[in-house]
């Protein structure tokens, strides 16, 4: 839809403009040389299977190679051009079609070639390093820059949209920044949309997305580190953090995981995901995703480390507690107290989505007692008439259920309203009537759906949707005891389980007075005042407010 | 023996608790009024008091060692060849009373709530998330404690609310008319149960705990709430039933929550309540299962227990189908057996442990003193 957008065109040279700026102010605000040694040796890990043979001399000998190990690929554009006044310098500019921006190249390579307006500079230069100068003053009319002396440089340069300049009888050559593809402007996020708050989400651009929360935070603390994972895609993928703020031992540790990863591609951050988690076996995430910038500021000055994946607009934050899924950005711009409200009714949902058919199951099957008499006469009177014992009535409608939503999902807009209304005429209606399930089973069926959508955290969701079916199982055998007993081993795994070291059920396990500011409870920010404890162990003070006053009279 | 496991002063005083309350909660009514009549609730009063000497037992044998399991301080103070073999005396214990504690969960089930379900089926799914918990470590069962507790103190404020309108004064009447025999002989009944198990936290405390300072605090204040809470429900069973109808009772806190009743609306909802007894059950048989199975490793000279976790829990649950044969053959156990043996696994062994112990130490000492004068 955004691509025919006719402002998108005319939007969009700027704003690869000013992401370059972005970026330089990135370059600029390292404060550390260290990390910069630390970034490249963690590039050559990552990169280590690429063979660097070196450049050659002649610039037809480096042509042919390209063209033959891209396999004459026609998005490849080599324009051999002849520099100076006389066409001495004998010059090839390499780039990708599509990925490059055509219009910065024309405007700034080709042209100056023909104005000249270094051609004296190119004339004048004797040696070998003044000549390189000359095209690198040349090749900074574009800004970023970089010398590539091997192939491996040079091709990851032009894949990802840089411009490389090759000169005839030099070993090294020149990429200039000229990324410039078409994506997808920045627009409201599809799965965490809110009434009140910033309604932009994050694009598949990773340096877009940096710039989004740069934005937000406008701090020289606030670090980037990116590197390339994928041995045959080369994604992408930064870390970002509030230095000071974070946990080093966190940011350490979140390098270390992503230096391991050794696979062919990284075309999503559920990949990076699952390559990263700390629990293996586990149907629950601990690491939890964003679309939003605001919510990704927000982690990171809660002293969180946030990984951005080129492609994607999903943000993986790390390391995350149970209690994150449970929260949304909004609960931070609406009052404190009706947040508060709404958290308690996520946990209610929380609990109506796992154990509500099971519930059903169990009290229809064994524990009929509990049911006021009148309740329990219409019970039996719906019941009366299907075959089924309850647990298989119930399985059956959690199913058609699941399968509705999955095809809900799946298809084209125009067919799902079509799938909805033969979902909700056929098990709605048609089931109850025909005798298979009873009316009361479409009502738990219903309201334990709705329960699922509420909890915010989509990855929680579905392992809730899916630990539903075992605890029916074991409600189905053992009733209010089996369910009871699923119960003490849902929380005894979620007790082990970790992120990034972190335990994951804190600050409720272990419970830390401090941090229950913010879990189920929302404080209003001005009392507020610890960020996370274990999260961040320095720096804890958040801010030093006191609660507003009455003007004095 | 996994050393590094540390958990909080919080964690342990809740696990206390949940120790102290397993069981407890659904039986000791009815032996309690079997023994003392109406005077059920002072004598778990005074129980509650005896049980706080046995915990200061275990805190000064906690001090002695306080780098050390239960098993390894046997051992040192015993020397190796006398030392297992008391350890084992320990470690069959544990053993008997994890297995009694998984029959006792079977035999709610299939007496009060399912009893077309065979037993063999709740034993195994208890003991599947008891062998669970102890694979995970007792970290974990920690975490899990304090994530539980709020739900039990709601469940069970619940209950207690829900209890106080049934309240009839006159049945723990006449107060004053009490007989000191069978209130000793009901509050070591209650210590038996309740205090005396505790033996098994010797094997975490106080070396498990991550501040040592605090630690016999949190012992005690585990204990003491955890008597809170039984005192209360054998007021309430003793109040509401009656002595007569709680001692005949096989699981009377089990009946007590059937006389819920609340504008009659909430009335039978005694199978929630039971979520209380199976929450407590499970950290009682953990903790027996725990003692059990680290106890063997450790006498085997194994730095961790959890590879015995499998086949010791087979163990357990095939011994839990047959230690009692029958309800009446528990019945006499429980009121003839099992008080000396608990007392002198739990009470004897920890004392003779500490006396030799001080023994040892004041000799070293001695010792130690002569040396430096020569």
């Amino acid at each position: 839809m955004k691509d025919r957008d006719p402002f998108y065109y005319i939007l969009q040279p700027d704003f690869v403009l000013m992401n370059r700026r972005v970026y330089k102010q990135t370059l600029v605000a390292r404060p550390s040389y260290t990390l910069e040694i630390q970034r490249k040796e963690w590039m050559h890990m990552t990169n280590n299977h690429v063979q660097t043979e070196p450049l050659k001399d002649k610039l037809e000998d480096n042509l042919n190679k390209i063209r033959n190990e891209l396999g004459g690929s026609d998005d490849i554009i080599i324009r051999e051009i002849g520099f100076g006044k006389d066409r001495i310098a004998h010059a090839a500019v390499i780039y990708t079609d599509g990925l490059a921006d055509t219009k910065l190249i024309t405007d700034f390579i080709l042209d100056s070639q023909t104005q000249g307006n270094h051609a004296e500079e190119i004339d004048h230069a004797t040696d070998e390093d003044n000549l390189l100068d000359a095209l690198k003053s040349l090749a900074l009319n574009l800004g970023d820059h970089k010398e590539i002396t091997d192939f491996a440089g040079l091709y990851s340069n032009l894949l990802s949209g840089n411009t490389v300049l090759l000169l005839d009888g030099f070993a090294r050559g020149i990429a200039a920044g000229t990324q410039g593809w078409k994506g997808r402007s920045v627009s409201e996020p599809v799965a965490q949309s809110v009434v009140r708050g910033p309604q932009e989400g994050f694009t598949e651009t990773l340096r877009t997305n940096t710039s989004m929360v740069r934005r937000k935070i406008k701090d020289p603390n606030l670090w980037l580190e990116t590197m390339q994972i994928g041995k045959v895609t080369k994604t992408d993928v930064a870390i970002m953090y509030i230095k000071g703020i974070v946990n080093d031992k966190i940011v350490e540790e979140v390098r270390a995981r992503l230096g391991r990863i050794d696979i062919d591609g990284i075309l999503e951050s559920g990949y990076i995901e699952e390559l990263i988690q700390d629990e293996a076996y586990s149907p629950f995430p601990t690491v939890s995703n964003t679309e939003r910038p605001d919510s990704v500021a927000a982690e990171l000055l809660e002293g969180r480390v946030a990984i951005l994946v080129d492609g994607t607009p999903f943000v993986l934050i790390v390391p995350t507690l149970f209690i994150s899924f449970f929260q949304t950005a909004e609960d931070y711009y609406q009052r404190a107290d009706i947040s508060t409200l709404l958290r308690i009714i996520r946990f209610i949902s929380l609990f109506i989505a796992m154990v509500g058919p099971a519930l059903y199951i169990a009290i229809t099957t064994f524990h009929q007692e509990l049911l006021p008499t009148q309740l329990l006469i219409s019970l039996a009177a719906q019941r009366e008439g299907v075959p089924f014992p309850a647990f298989i009535e119930a399985l059956m409608m959690e199913v058609t259920f699941e399968v509705l939503r999955e095809a809900g999902i799946r298809m084209p807009r125009p067919i799902g309203q079509a799938v909805s209304i033969v979902g909700t005429l056929v098990i709605g209606q048609a089931a109850v009537e025909a005798g298979i399930v009873s009316a009361s089973m479409v009502i738990v069926v219903s309201i334990t759906a709705i329960s699922s959508f509420v909890i915010t955290g989509y990855s929680m969701a579905i392992s809730i949707r899916m630990i539903r079916f075992v605890i029916m199982g074991l409600a189905a055998a053992f009733g209010i005891f089996g369910i009871v007993v699923a119960m003490i081993a849902l929380v005894l795994h979620l007790c082990s389980l970790r992120s990034f070291g972190i335990p994951f059920m804190s600050p409720f396990a272990p419970f830390i007075p401090a941090d229950h500011k913010d879990t189920i409870f929302r404080f209003p920010h001005w009392a507020q005042s610890t960020r996370p404890r274990l999260i961040n162990q320095k720096n804890t003070t958040r801010e030093l407010m006191s609660r507003p006053t009455k003007p004095e009279k | 023996m996994a050393n590094n496991v540390k958990i909080s002063l919080r964690q342990f005083t809740v696990l206390i608790m949940f120790y102290t309350i397993g069981t407890t909660i659904l039986v000791i009514p009815a032996p309690l009024a079997a023994d003392a009549g109406q005077h059920a609730w002072i004598a778990a009063i005074v129980g509650w008091l005896l049980g706080l000497l046995v915990v200061v037992l275990y805190v000064s044998l906690g001090k002695l060692f306080p780098q050390m399991t239960f098993i390894a301080y046997i051992e040192h103070t015993f020397g190796k060849w006398l030392g297992k073999p008391i350890s084992l005396f320990f470690i069959f214990f544990s053993f008997v009373t994890s297995s009694i504690v998984l029959y006792y969960i079977g035999n709610f089930m299939t007496t009060q709530i399912m009893p077309e379900t065979p037993i063999g089926a709740f034993v195994i799914l208890f003991a599947g998330i008891v062998l669970m918990g102890l694979r995970l470590g007792l970290e974990v069962l920690a975490r899990t404690a304090e994530i539980l507790f709020p739900w039990f103190l709601l469940l069970f404020t619940t209950l207690t609310l829900f209890l106080i309108p049934e309240i009839e004064i006159q049945k723990i009447r006449p107060i004053i008319e009490i007989g000191f025999k069978p209130v000793i002989r009901a509050a070591l009944v209650f210590a038996g149960t309740a205090s005396l198990p505790m033996v098994v936290f010797l094997m975490i405390y106080p070396m498990s705990l991550n501040e040592k300072k605090g630690a016999g605090k949190a012992f005690y204040t585990g204990t003491l709430i955890g008597g809170i809470f039984i005192i209360i429900i054998t007021f309430l069973s003793v109040s509401i039933l009656g002595a007569e109808l709680s001692a005949k009772n096989m699981y009377p806190s089990y009946a007590l929550s059937k006389k819920i009743n609340v504008g009659n609306f909430i009335q039978r909802v005694e199978i929630l309540m039971a979520g209380l007894w199976f929450l407590t059950i499970f950290f009682k048989a953990t903790f027996y299962a725990y003692g059990f199975i680290s106890g063997i490793a450790q006498v085997f000279g194994c730095k961790d227990y959890r590879p015995f976790v499998i086949p010791c829990g087979m163990i357990m649950i095939a011994f839990s189908l047959v230690v009692y044969p029958d309800v009446v053959y528990m019945s006499d156990f429980e009121s003839t057996v099992y008080i000396p043996f608990v007392i002198s696994a739990g009470l004897l062994l920890p004392l003779f442990v500490l006396i030799t112990g001080l023994i040892r130490k004041r000799m070293m000492n001695n010792q130690g003193v002569e040396s430096d004068d020569e």
